[in-house]
């Protein structure tokens, strides 16, 4: 009987999860030509050409530092927030609702945005600056590729810090005042209350955001293809639009599906170690 | 067990994401694409049930570029562009019994639509596009003369159906052109007391004049090396310089000792200041904007740049002159066609009622009733000669550029490995600009080409 109230998602995710991921790994370990045919079985052929392409290092490192520099920071960044969040100030409910906007807004709009606040020529962060009189020439905010990508890293975390933010005082706001005040009558510090209450009492919904974050960043394809395209030369790709790029401008086809299965791989790893660990350090306690 | 139901759902959850991310490229974009063709298919699909009955109606697949604003409503939609009717609507009244399934799709997202509807077995019936050779030396393509009427085949300038010529065999109709040439603003040149650069030299002259006399406030030159269209700066220089893509004999040689001379020029323009600060990511349109505002002094665009200008509500006193070459070197212009091609469907139940239908859709749009009004509201140069009048007598500068298109060089789009070159081209450029070797980075391209 269970099984058949679960039928209804069970389809939807075969029919839309395991059946897509079924037909690319089958893609991935067969012929594909440049129109997208896809032909006779070929073994790895196309993850050894993956590996084997001039960027494909380029490409790996900028993802690990992509996704290592946009969860860590925006988790920090995101609990600070919650924690103010949290107390009680006059405005608390406005400022929440406008923390929501850069969660809510599309991210190509957002990219868009961004560039256009950065762009040297008549942007805004410059014209603000000048007319502040804080600077007395227009700065070029671009002027290298590690630059850029350190733009695309802020802009992803100017994104993400709302999911986390909300995550964590979802997590926050169901812990019972009582325990802080035992812990007020016994003399604990703020820091000692934040590292031995707060902390381990939003652990789990701090590992489901991020976990659920790195799914996200690593899969996130709008903001670096709308800010750079990857460019000078795949530079500041990141493996979700390098692999973009390979299929449908240099026609690449069987060596992108063979990134994407990569990367699915990688993420399952590392979403599968994260949980281990944080599972195995709670049964512990 | 709690955990371990939590640890079930989250990483279900992992999987359903990756699903949607990993494979975004090949299934998301066309569910997309198929969700917003489901609407306008269901339509055709009702009305073709009754005449269905007679066993005349074909239905043909379109799909048309989005050229600009106005692209969808002259195809589709909109009451403006054709008297009152549109391009669909009256194609159906002229032509009983043949159905139009058309979608415009935007340049950014064609290849990605063309792609998968091929690899779902679901190419369209009429593709217009700019790219062609993959699809041809894949056997995708009918040849021109399948379905091709001779008296429309006898009016398009001889000059663009080479281009599309594969093994002897013509696979593709040009739809429109455009043609490049160096576009300056005449009050800041006369204000510099500058004449427009014909050579390299002068032109370096020039830009460090004009970046002398505005103090750096106005970049002298503009360079797109972007993803979108570094090939065209690759063209720009490296045909200025007596090289190119390709040999005498047409085959691949871009690394060869003008190509590289051409190309360090060209970052040398930017390593000296006198361009925009990072054409690797500034493409045209950022550079025409530049341009517009006042903020360029000297532009390499096509044809279309005054009416881009005018739209953007920019008033510059700008005139055109050929681009400027090595010493001694001819000047060459650029020349950028488009394609109209048909696919084979082997499923079609009349293989030469579909042909005939695919050539009544070809006679109807370059009619010139129908095809001047297309090419001048989008600015672009025409591919047939019965045009040409009628646009003359609309736009005096016509004439001018018709000549300009006459001397156009055209990229070698027939060759099996263009994308790879033009791929490769705008990565050694772009590595270039970040510092690598030209000849390197152009020795390593050549070394993978046939």
């Amino acid at each position: 009987m269970p099984y058949l109230w679960l039928l209804p998602s069970i389809v939807l995710i075969a029919v839309f999860v395991v059946y897509p991921i079924i037909i690319v790994f089958r893609m991935s370990f067969s012929e594909i030509t440049k129109s997208g045919i896809v032909g006779d079985f070929i073994g790895f052929r196309n993850y050894t050409d993956a590996v084997a392409l001039p960027a494909f290092g380029v490409v790996m490192k900028n993802t690990f530092w992509w996704v290592i520099s946009v969860v860590g920071l925006s988790t920090l960044l995101g609990i600070i927030i919650a924690l103010v969040l949290n107390e009680e100030f006059r405005g608390r409910k406005l400022v929440r609702a406008v923390l929501i906007f850069p969660w809510a807004t599309s991210l190509v709009i957002q990219a868009s945005v961004w560039n256009y606040i950065i762009k040297y020529e008549y942007g805004n962060l410059n014209n603000v600056l000048l007319n502040l009189g804080i600077i007395r020439q227009a700065i070029n905010f671009r002027s290298s590729y590690q630059i850029e990508f350190i733009w695309e890293c802020a802009v992803g975390i100017f994104v993400t810090i709302p999911f986390v933010t909300f995550c964590v005082l979802s997590g926050l706001q169901s812990i019972d005042d009582s325990l802080y005040e035992a812990a007020r009558v016994d003399g604990a510090s703020f820091r000692y209350s934040l590292f031995h209450i707060t902390l381990p009492l939003v652990k789990p919904s701090l590992t489901v955001s991020t976990v659920l974050n790195i799914i996200y960043v690593f899969n996130s394809f709008p903001i670096i293809y709308t800010m750079t395209k990857g460019a000078p030369a795949n530079k500041t790709d990141t493996m979700i639009t390098y692999l973009y790029m390979l299929s449908f401008y240099d026609r690449k086809k069987g060596p992108a599906t063979a990134l994407s299965v990569i990367g699915f791989v990688i993420l399952c790893i590392c979403a599968g170690i994260y949980m281990m660990t944080v599972m195995r350090k709670e049964e512990t306690l | 067990m709690k955990k371990v139901i939590a640890l079930l759902l989250a990483s279900a959850m992992a999987f359903s994401l990756t699903a949607c991310a990993g494979v975004a490229p090949a299934t998301v974009a066309p569910a997309e694409e198929t969700a917003a063709s489901a609407d306008e298919a269901a339509a055709p699909a009702e009305e073709t049930a009754a005449p269905a009955a007679s066993g005349d109606e074909i239905t043909l697949d379109v799909i048309i570029c989005q050229y600009g604003p106005n692209t969808n409503d002259w195809f589709l939609r909109g009451s403006t562009g054709m008297d009152g009717t549109n391009f669909t609507e009256k194609f159906e009244q002229e032509n009983p019994g043949i159905k139009l399934n058309l979608e415009v799709v935007s340049w950014n997202d064609v290849y990605t639509v063309v792609d998968t509807r091929i690899a779902n077995g679901n190419a369209p019936d009429i593709l217009n596009i700019d790219v062609f050779a993959n699809y041809a030396n894949e056997g995708l393509l009918l040849p021109v003369s399948d379905y091709c009427p001779e008296d429309l085949y006898k009016d398009f300038f001889p000059s663009f159906i080479e281009q599309s010529v594969i093994d002897d065999t013509v696979w593709a109709v040009p739809d429109l052109a455009s043609a490049r040439a160096l576009f300056y603003n005449v009050d800041m040149l006369e204000e510099v007391g500058v004449e427009v650069p014909t050579t390299w030299a002068e032109l370096e002259d020039v830009s460090q004049a004009i970046l002398d006399y505005y103090d750096g406030e106005v970049y002298p030159w503009g360079i797109d090396m972007t993803t979108d269209e570094g090939q065209a700066a690759f063209a720009y220089y490296t045909w200025g310089n007596g090289g190119g893509f390709v040999d005498a004999d047409g085959n691949w040689a871009v690394n060869t000792p003008e190509n590289v001379e051409a190309i360090e020029y060209a970052i040398g323009l930017v390593d000296k200041g006198f361009t925009n600060p990072n054409p690797a990511t500034q493409t045209r349109y950022d550079l025409q904007d530049m341009f517009a505002a006042g903020k360029l002094a000297m532009i390499i665009a096509p044809n279309q740049l005054p009416t881009y200008v005018a739209d953007k509500g920019g008033s510059i006193n700008m005139a055109t002159a050929s681009l400027p070459a090595n010493e001694g070197k001819k000047s060459s212009s650029v020349g950028v066609m488009d394609r109209v091609m048909a696919f084979k469907d082997d499923s079609a139940p009349d293989q030469a009622a579909r042909n005939e239908a695919i050539g009544k859709f070809l006679s109807f749009f370059y009619d010139p009733e129908n095809y001047v009004g297309w090419v001048s509201m989008e600015g672009f140069l025409p591919a047939v000669n019965s045009a040409v009048e009628a646009l003359v007598a609309s736009d005096e500068s016509f004439a001018a550029w018709l000549s300009v298109l006459d001397s156009c060089q055209f990229y070698p789009a027939a060759k099996a490995e263009w994308d790879q070159v033009k791929q490769g081209v705008i990565a050694a450029e772009q590595n270039a600009l970040a510092g690598a070797d030209v000849k390197a980075e152009l020795d390593a391209l050549q070394e993978q080409l046939p």
